[in-house]
């Protein structure tokens, strides 16, 4: 997908604000819902490839 | 995938040629995908696109379609009609009431059958549904084949959300009964939203799509999240009171009282005359759609008197006010279900024949913002045809699956591969401000966004450049209702101080009926990450990019854009 622009500009740093590499993680993503992706189109396909791929990959691994 | 080494033999199978097929309980369509990508809906022998979904026999010699259709006046009890949705079904399970007027369905076995003069013998056949159905296929597949000069062997065929396993079964049996081989069946609404998904124009948007399909004999409204041109489910719902033959209905009512008033009979008492009468009033809606007023003629409507008429637009949309209402609410409804607001719906497909219908769309638009894109004829000239859509979005599959064997299709729609996480909330990044409570949220990833998922958004910077920073937060969707702002009276005098005091003891009851403004909005929820970039130049660029792994782990790579370096790093996976 073709990255989106957003105009409004991003806060300014606040002062005596550190982190080690600039990168402080604060929490974790809160629980998703399980859904189905319809099996159809162009784009599904494309992550039918990966999905499978990845699967037997980590098959063969164990 | 079209050569699969096995043993090292390179096995080439049987060359496809595939289409899509629309199969309803009223009529189905035909498509085809050429080598321009672009799927064509294909005219049967009559040079029709929508052939209804009609069998007739008259001394053994089969008729399809139209030719069909027309049989219901004067060998209703040899046609076959509306039998789609009694495919894999007990009779017990069964609504026949769309079938009062053609062959009977009667109990079967476990299953539906109808008792047909189908051959020139004296004494009526049994037939089962599966095999009328096989009988419609063969039409169909014959019709397309004739057109590309080449045998269709393969189907793509589309079915309603609600069709069961049982159902899906018992139809693909008919398809092998018919000599095709069925790549896949496909849901409609998903049909409809690849039909307009696949146009070159169309550029993959992340995106909430209503697709209400309006056909013949049932409304089905289905909501999907798109994101990344894949298409989820959110909720689904199934109406059989506000649909086509509901419009038929009121047009038939309307002309039916005319009739009366002059003659003192009711055209509808006798099967012939409402078979006749229900044939031209269709007829009649359809020309509803495009013009503003429509005639019906029927010679010998009842008791040898012929009739006529004359219809406006605006007579006939106030008759059928309540089966457009029942529309619109369901609509509402199945947004309602999928714990949505109206305002979160980008775009509403309008598919099916009934769509063609403009105050329908109309009606439709006005319960949405003025940003949601309505895609019906009357409301966007660009739109597809609502009658072709899925069998568009089926030819577009059917070309897609095409070279691949049955078995990979079938593993690739298996819940190991289509089964995801999908986000609860979304993930985005915090704007004007870092604190929670002032920023604006601007979302990276949409709720029901299925993960993996990645997205890159480019940002703005403060005038001056400098140091900024990146909060990373979840955002839950809001609806801000604010009342409107009350309308000072207008004597002459401009109110010029909007603080002023006597403005709000004006409120009068009139203006409080105005209606609240409600607006999206994003709450902030769980932050996430802090990232800070550096020494941006005046007038630089952020460009950061979201990557959710299957685990809900998140990367972020944050950059200002022409700079080789960035901020890498990684929120890790919750532990639910
Ligand atoms: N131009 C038009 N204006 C209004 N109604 C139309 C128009 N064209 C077709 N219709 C109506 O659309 C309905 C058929 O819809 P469609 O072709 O989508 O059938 P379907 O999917 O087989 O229907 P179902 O399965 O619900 O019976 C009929 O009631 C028909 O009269
Ligand atoms: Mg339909």
């Amino acid at each position: 997908m073709a990255a989106a622009h957003v105009a409004l500009p991003l806060p300014v740093l606040p002062q005596g604000w550190t982190a080690e590499k600039d990168f402080k993680p604060l929490g974790k993503i809160s629980k998703p819902i399980q859904r189905s992706i319809e099996p159809v189109g162009p784009h599904f396909l494309a992550h039918a490839r990966r999905k499978r791929h990845h699967r037997t990959f980590s098959e063969d691994e164990r | 995938m079209s050569a699969e080494e096995d043993n090292g033999v390179t096995v080439t199978p049987p060359e496809r040629l595939a289409i899509g097929i629309a199969f309803g309980n009223s009529n189905s369509s035909i498509a085809h995908t050429g080598s321009d990508g672009k799927p064509v809906v294909i005219a049967n022998e009559e040079g029709d696109r929508q052939i209804p979904s009609v069998l007739s026999y008259i001394e053994g010699e089969e008729f399809h379609g139209n030719q069909a259709k027309t049989q219901l006046i004067r060998n209703s009890k040899n046609t076959v009609a509306y039998f789609r949705d009694y495919i894999g079904k007990s009779f017990d399970s069964i609504d026949p009431s769309a079938s009062h007027a053609s062959a009977h369905p009667q109990k079967h076995d476990k299953t539906v059958a109808f008792s047909i003069h189908d051959t020139s013998s004296e004494s009526p056949n049994t037939v089962t549904v599966q095999e009328i159905a096989s009988r419609h296929l063969k039409r169909l597949i014959s019709s397309a084949s004739d057109f590309l000069g080449q045998s269709v062997n393969a189907v793509v065929i589309t079915v309603p959300t609600n069709f069961s396993e049982d159902q899906k079964k018992e139809l693909e049996a008919a398809a092998r009964d018919a000599k095709v081989e069925l790549l896949q069946f496909i849901p409609e609404p998903i049909a409809a939203a690849l039909a307009y998904d696949a146009r070159p124009e169309t550029e993959v948007r992340d995106k909430i799509i209503v697709v209400a399909d309006l056909g013949g004999t049932r409304s089905d409204v289905t909501v999907l999240a798109s994101r990344g041109g894949m298409y989820s489910i959110l909720a689904t719902s199934h109406d059989y009171e506000f649909a086509g033959q509901n419009l038929d209905q009121v047009l038939i009512d309307h002309f039916a009282k005319e009739f009366i008033k002059k003659n003192k009979s009711d055209p509808r008492e006798n099967p012939r005359g409402l078979a006749k009468l229900k044939h031209e009033s269709e007829a009649t809606k359809k020309a509803l759609s495009l013009g503003t007023n429509a005639t019906i003629s029927i010679e010998s409507l009842s008791e040898g008197i012929d009739f006529s008429s004359t219809v406006n637009r605006i007579r006939y949309e106030t008759l059928a006010n309540k089966v457009f209402g029942g529309i619109t609410r369901l609509i509402e409804d199945t947004v309602k279900k999928a714990e949505l607001d109206l305002l979160d719906v980008d775009e509403v497909i309008l598919s099916g024949g009934t769509s063609h219908t403009p105050k329908i769309a109309s009606n439709i638009a006005t319960i949405f913002s003025q940003t949601t894109r309505v895609l019906a004829p009357s409301t966007l000239a660009t739109a597809i045809n609502p009658s072709e859509l899925t069998a568009r979005g089926a030819a577009i599959q059917a070309s897609l699956v095409q070279e691949f064997d049955v078995d990979d299709i079938v593993q690739s729609a298996h819940p190991m591969v289509t089964v995801a996480p999908h986000l609860h909330n979304a993930i985005g990044v915090l704007l004007l401000s870092g604190d929670a409570s002032r920023g604006i949220f601007r979302p990276v990833l949409d709720p029901e966004t299925p993960v993996p998922a990645k997205r890159t958004v480019t940002f703005a910077t403060p005038r001056e450049g400098g140091d900024v920073l990146i909060k990373i937060c979840e955002g839950i969707r809001d609806i801000k209702v604010t009342k409107p702002e009350p309308k000072p009276k207008t004597n002459g005098a401009t109110v010029k101080d909007a603080d002023e005091d006597d403005s709000d003891m004006s409120d009068s009851d009139e203006e409080e009926e105005e209606e609240d403004l409600r607006e999206r909005a994003w709450k902030v929820g769980t932050e996430l990450a802090e990232v800070a970039i550096k020494g941006v130049k005046k007038g630089g660029k952020v460009e950061i990019t979201l990557n959710v792994n299957a685990e809900l782990g998140l990367q972020v790579v944050a950059r200002e854009v022409g700079s080789k370096t960035g901020v890498r790093g990684v929120v890790e996976k919750p532990e639910h």
